[in-house]
């Protein structure tokens, strides 16, 4: 229930309004309700559900489709790798470090390296199950209610929906950024894109995340180490 | 818009297409990474390629958006962005302040630019 608490909060206000412009979306392009309500609790990961509907409005054959999900979605692997260790507390079960894992999105990972190393050992297994089912919770209802609305919404409208996504996650991630490797993440990230986009085959995510995090991460142990 | 597509069918494409390799990555991660320690080398590593992939992915939705914010002019998009993370700083380090100060330049620069 702790966990629950802190769901009711502005990443939780944020996450409502960006799966608002998700119904919208899904809305616009005739996707069903039902799948797409089922994508926020299985996916639960917007940037992977915006490229899931994006794809099939563009035609894209399934497998090459599933490929970019992937590839979109493989920044959760580190994600969940650095946020486990505080999430598993005191005794193991794989059961539930899968369950936990599942709920490890922006807005949990963000939160769980915040909230959960001020937690006991024994509290932080539930604590990410409140929080996680909170945040789950909050955005299939903003799932449902942007699309029950979208007919009524205007095109600046609409933009600004579908522009609290990057808004939010900068803000959040530059919240989030304390020592000078993560400055270094993000600025190379955000810098590399727009060059790696003009790259053929889908692999500009790789590029700008593997091979800026990397060369972040180097630059940032040179400067740890240094005397 | 995508040609007649039930819910069975949403369903399936939802959990084979989205779902699988999206949940490999999660359940991958307790697998491979039990080992792996707050503080250590590689978690160092893995912590700077989620930031960085993540920064990636927020740099592709201002650069390469989607239809409603296509006819929002780059530097506006960018703007905003700037005005939101200012007002975070700014304010308190408030989220919300940030967000709103963010969305409020955006309809801003709408009002003026991309009429």
């Amino acid at each position: 229930m702790h966990g629950a608490r802190h769901g009711i909060s502005v990443p939780a206000l944020v996450l409502f309004a960006s799966y608002t412009g998700f119904g919208a979306l899904l809305q616009g392009v005739g996707f069903p309700l039902g799948a797409g309500v089922l994508s926020t609790l299985l996916i639960w990961a917007l940037p992977a559900q915006v490229i899931l509907v994006g794809g099939l409005v563009a035609g894209t054959a399934l497998p090459a489709l599933a490929f970019a999900i992937g590839l979109s979605s493989m920044r959760l692997l580190p994600m969940v790798v650095s946020v486990a260790p505080y999430m598993r507390g005191g005794r193991r079960s794989t059961f539930f470090e899968l369950l936990c894992a599942h709920y490890v999105a922006m807005t949990l990972w963000v939160e769980g390296l915040r909230l959960l190393p001020h937690l006991p050992g024994e509290a932080r297994v539930p604590f990410t199950l409140g929080l996680g089912n909170m945040l789950i919770g909050v955005s299939m209802s903003g799932t449902v209610v942007g699309y029950l609305m979208a007919s009524s919404l205007s095109g600046p409208l609409a933009a600004v929906l579908l522009f609290l996504t990057p808004l939010s996650f900068s803000v959040l991630m530059v919240r989030n950024a304390t020592a000078v490797t993560d400055w270094l993440a993000l600025a190379a990230g955000f810098l590399i894109m727009p060059f790696a986009v003009q790259l053929d085959g889908g692999l500009d995510l790789l590029v700008a995340g593997v091979g800026g995090g990397s060369l972040a991460y180097a630059v940032g142990r040179w400067h740890r180490r240094r005397p | 818009m995508i040609p007649t597509l039930t819910e069975g069918a949403a369903v399936l494409i939802v959990v084979l297409v989205g779902f699988l390799p999206t949940e490999v990555w999660r359940s991958l991660a307790v697998l491979a990474g039990r080992r792996v320690e707050a503080g250590s080398e590689v978690f160092h590593w893995v912590k700077a390629v989620a930031t960085a992939l993540l920064a990636a992915v927020v740099a592709r939705l201002l650069f390469a958006p989607a239809a409603p914010l296509v006819a929002v002019p780059l530097l506006v998009r960018l703007g905003a962005v700037a005005g939101g993370v200012a007002g975070f700083a700014l304010l308190r380090r408030s989220v919300f302040a940030g967000v709103l100060v963010g969305e409020l330049v955006l309809a801003a620069g709408i009002l003026l630019f991309a009429r």
